[in-house]
């Protein structure tokens, strides 16, 4: 019995983090019954997957692929005419097959995005080492109503944010391993690690963050050795690890486009996208698959990609339905967007049923201060030479931060119009490091199990939960009446817009 | 009790302030729901109390007593624009109410726009276009007993707002609140 319950254990918090998260993001899974923000795109992309028709997009077409492999195994529209989403790039309601289902599309951004909460427990279990506490805090995780009512949908961002947090926790398991065992890190490592990366890039390219964990691997690695500053081993050192890590990198993301070029077998009425006639020649001849046309149909993919890129309009707020938002709002929830909404009237009273892009503001007002808190140590620890009182986790409070402040900085960089959902990676980020960040404070009291410090803990996360049920009719489409949506428009920056 | 400022102890008045705050935003305003309006949304712009209406949506509100007009505009003052509208709304009152002596009652209607009162199915006084704001009285003999109140409402454009009071013994009562001589049912 005692063996049996030893072999069970560890599997313990994993398994009731998995049960909490599925238990929030399943409830009325496939509602709304019918498209919403990007979905009008992506699902009609997905079908030419299924149906072999070439197609260009502005983001790499993993998570399409991913959507349209979810239809094929639990779509259930295999009687149901899809021709015309084969003809358009923006299915619009009027196009949209009568009974078509959205629970196949929706499935792999749902699934993956419910199931990555295990990556983010690894995460902080590999680190702080106490397995409840991992637990207790992927709470921020499980419980935040952005990202929960996002990855419901057929979008790409669950899908992303999984891959991106396998690669992080590949990542911290390869260096607690250095760490805490002088477990060697090999090539293999950092080849593993580009092929998760490049998994991610290859849903949308702002992944590209995750190459910064490279830059601390090597760190990690080659500690001693940038300490005593030399610098030809390093060099040496870089000389095999950038070609190995880039060329996995590649490897998956031209792997994908190669599968991509190769299923696009037709191309229906005019839609050539920007194919040279080369391409469509190859096209019409069924030769998609072989190396020559890949090399074509990267090149017009990668010209329409570009050219999309330069045709966004920037953010403009003097536009009345203006959804897009200045990157600097964000920690704070600004701007929600109404992705959806329809009314019915009860005995005189009006109930809208919304699906709102808004966050859980505890969550998100916690990391803004989680990383106020953690930029105050590292500046503490460099300007003021404050002593540190548990260096490795000092250094992992340092990377998160890092990897936080480092995508706001690019994203402000860029002048197209962005949507708060552009902040979900450094939110993960942020949360990873609140996380640590609290358990640096409360470091021994949560090890000796401090009363007070555990009846904190409880009621911080007590408090997550009752405020993501209280936000809950915005990501479930629950009905709201005008007071109910006037009782959750807690701030102005906000931008929740009533339509009663 | 000895309380000692420690981390733990920040962390709780952090935490303990947090949900003060949050409990205070999330509690709804309350008033006591003596008397229950109609409003209805037109479709179309309003000029007169009786033309033709065209309502797209309606919403029932439950109230202390009939003060609707704030700040010189249609609103109550706890639960501010029950309409939920500006413009192109209509507001109608059907409440019984009981007389406890026999006597000519006074009401006083003030409305921006315009509105009908009738008792017991007889109009009692009425503007039926726009106007700012202006409280007209209207008078009433009342036996004691039971009778019925049915007051209608409209805002067209521009600035707004309804009242409904009676004189009873030389005191001004608003309509929704008890007094010695009138009560609602």
């Amino acid at each position: 019995m005692n063996q049996k319950i030893k072999f069970v254990k560890p599997y313990l918090y994993p398994f009731l983090v998995l049960v909490i998260s599925f238990a929030v993001y399943f409830p009325y899974y496939g509602a709304p019954q019918s498209m919403f923000w990007d979905e009008n795109y992506h699902i009609a992309s997905a079908q030419k997957h299924i149906d072999g028709v070439m197609y260009m997009e502005p983001h790499p077409p993993l998570g399409k692929m991913l959507m349209a492999l979810g239809e094929v195994v639990f779509g259930g529209n295999e009687k149901i005419d899809k021709s015309k989403m084969l003809v358009t790039d923006y299915l619009t309601g009027t196009d949209t097959p009568a009974n078509l289902r959205f629970t196949g599309y929706r499935w792999p951004s749902t699934v993956m995005m419910a199931a990555s909460v295990l990556f983010f427990f690894g995460i902080l279990h590999r680190i702080t080492g106490i397995p409840w506490l991992a637990a207790a805090f992927s709470s921020l995780m499980i419980f935040d109503n952005a990202l929960v009512m996002h990855a419901r949908a057929a979008m790409l961002e669950g899908i992303q944010l999984f891959f991106i947090l396998a690669a992080t926790y590949y990542f911290v398991r390869i260096a607690t391993d250095w760490i805490n065992s002088k477990r060697t890190i090999l090539l293999k490592h950092y080849a593993i690690l580009g092929l998760l990366v490049g998994l991610a890039i290859s849903v949308k390219v702002n992944a590209f963050i995750l190459l910064l964990l490279f830059a601390a691997l090597f760190c990690i690695e080659h500690w001693p050795a940038i300490q005593k500053w030399q610098w030809l081993l390093l060099a040496k050192q870089l000389m095999t690890r950038v070609p190995v890590s880039i060329g996995c990198i590649a490897l998956v993301f031209f792997s994908i486009f190669y599968i991509h070029i190769g299923m696009g077998k037709n191309m229906k009425q005019d839609r050539t996208y920007k194919a040279s006639a080369d391409y469509q020649q190859r096209i019409h001849d069924g030769n998609t698959w072989s190396l020559s046309t890949f090399a074509i149909g990267m090149r017009d993919n990668w010209k329409y990609m570009s050219e999309y890129a330069e045709g966004v309009p920037k953010l403009d707020y003097c536009k009345p339905d203006e959804n897009g938002s200045y990157a600097l709002g964000w920690p704070f929830g600004a701007r929600t967007i109404s992705y959806r909404w329809s009314k019915d009237v009860v005995d005189g009273e009006t109930n809208i049923y919304w699906n709102y892009l808004i966050g859980n503001p505890i969550i998100w007002f916690s990391v803004v201060i989680g990383i106020i808190l953690s930029s105050s140590l590292i500046l503490g620890r460099f300007v003021y030479q404050t002593p540190i009182k548990d260096s490795a986790l000092f250094g992992w409070i340092s990377l998160f931060t890092g990897l936080y402040l480092s995508y706001m900085i690019a994203i402000l960089q860029i002048e197209r119009v962005m949507y708060l959902y552009h902040y979900f990676i450094p939110l993960i980020f942020g949360a990873l490091n609140l996380s640590l960040i609290l358990t640096y404070i409360f470091r021994s009291e949560l090890i000796s199990l401090h009363r007070h410090t555990l009846i904190n803990l409880c009621v911080y996360i007590g408090l997550i939960i009752a405020i993501f049920a209280f936000f809950s009719p915005f990501t479930y489409s629950l009905g709201l009446t005008e007071d109910g949506f006037n009782l959750r428009n807690w701030f102005q920056f906000w931008h929740l817009r009533p339509v009663y | 009790m000895n309380i000692t400022l420690n981390k733990n102890s920040i962390a709780s008045l952090i935490l303990a302030i947090t949900v003060g705050a949050i409990i205070f935003r999330i509690t709804p305003v309350h008033v006591t729901k003596n008397i229950t309006v109609i409003i209805s949304k037109n479709r179309v712009s309003i000029t007169d109390i009786h033309q033709k209406r065209d309502i797209i949506s309606t919403r029932k509100v439950s109230l202390d007593h009939v003060d609707l007009y704030y700040k010189g505009k249609f609103g109550h003052p706890k639960l501010g624009n029950i309409a939920k509208a500006s413009d192109d709304f209509f507001l109608d009152i059907d409440q019984t109410f009981k007389v406890m002596q026999d006597g000519t009652y006074e009401f006083l209607v003030g409305s921006d726009d315009g509105f009908t009162l009738v008792i017991n199915g007889k109009k009692i006084c009425e503007h039926t276009h726009d106007r700012p704001y202006s409280i007209q009285s209207c008078n009433i003999f009342l036996k004691g007993g039971s009778h019925r109140l049915q007051a209608s409402y409209f805002q067209g454009f521009g600035n707004s707002g309804f009242t409904l009071q009676y004189q009873t013994n030389g005191k001004t009562y608003w309509f929704g609140d008890d007094s010695p001589n009138l009560r609602l049912d």
